[in-house]
């Protein structure tokens, strides 16, 4: 597993544990009310969820598993790799803290901006990566 | 494929089942389940389906550690993460829709409870399988 794969598969695994960790304490808040702020988690709780969790994991899994070119560097760009993992985690660390922080408007576009850039780079190196080598045949 | 592994994968088909039945019933004018059923519904979706196959899929998929030999033997540790995250699951479902309509009732509260901790020691328990099998190529000199 190339090093990228496991540092956005392992950051998505402690995204996972606080997106659960969110989601127990905003159920048990529903009969056992612990603080009115709870709520304000709720975004925060599926933002995580869903990117933090099971896009990021499923970006790590197919950077890993996807063929790989059979001449020069089998993933591609190494620089680009790296770039993933941070701009995408970064982006989502700002895109959470908007959610607190409610007076600084321009936090969530950076976030976004950030997620759909390394979105971006993924596709990018993914790209040529979605063929098939069967019989020595490159299918594209 | 492990036997825990296929139930994973087998249980999250029938939540991706059971929660677009659900969406379809929502959607019957004459049966409005309102805001009631929304959060049993993405969960579903989300935890039941989505969560569990990637949980399934990684525990078969991902490089054994060095001293499980073969990919058919199952874990006590991923047995347990299963059916602790499944019954904490039936448990929120059984229980979420009827919080705005008993909510000083006890059941409900402690089903609430016992379904949290439920679900939370799953997920646990499947990053503590999992984390030390997300690492990279051993080299064998």
């Amino acid at each position: 597993m190339p090093i990228q794969s496991v540092w956005m598969i392992r950051l998505s695994l402690i995204w996972l544990l606080i997106a659960s960790g969110l989601g127990a304490l905003l159920f048990i808040h529903k009969t056992i009310p612990l603080h009115p702020s709870i709520w304000s988690l709720l975004p925060l709780h599926y933002e995580i969820a869903i990117w933090g969790w099971i896009v990021q994991f499923v970006l790590g899994t197919a950077y890993w598993i996807f063929p790989r070119f059979l001449e020069g560097e089998p993933r591609g760009s190494k620089f680009w790799a790296d770039s993933i993992g941070w701009i995408f985690n970064i982006g989502l660390i700002i895109s959470l803290t908007s959610y607190l922080f409610f007076g600084i408007n321009y936090l969530p576009l950076i976030g976004r901006g950030l997620i759909l850039m390394s979105l971006f780079i993924f596709i990018f190196l993914i790209w040529s990566r979605v063929v098939s080598y069967r019989n020595n045949e490159l299918k594209t | 494929m492990p036997k825990t592994v296929r139930l994973f994968i087998k249980a999250g088909i029938l939540y991706f089942l059971t929660g677009s039945l659900l969406a379809f019933i929502s959607q019957i004018p004459s049966i409005n389940t309102g805001a009631l059923l929304l959060p049993v519904y993405w969960h579903m979706i989300v935890v039941g389906w989505i969560t569990q196959i990637i949980m399934g899929v990684s525990l078969w998929m991902f490089p054994r550690s060095a001293n499980q030999k073969r990919r058919t033997t199952d874990k006590f540790t991923i047995q347990c993460s299963f059916w602790l995250l499944n019954t904490g699951l039936i448990l929120r479902f059984l229980s979420e829709p009827f919080i705005p309509l008993f909510p000083a009732d006890h059941i409900v509260k402690w089903t609430v409870l016992i379904s949290s901790i439920l679900q939370i020691s799953a997920i646990l328990l499947y990053v503590i399988e999992i984390w030390p099998r997300v690492r990279g190529k051993i080299s064998k000199n």
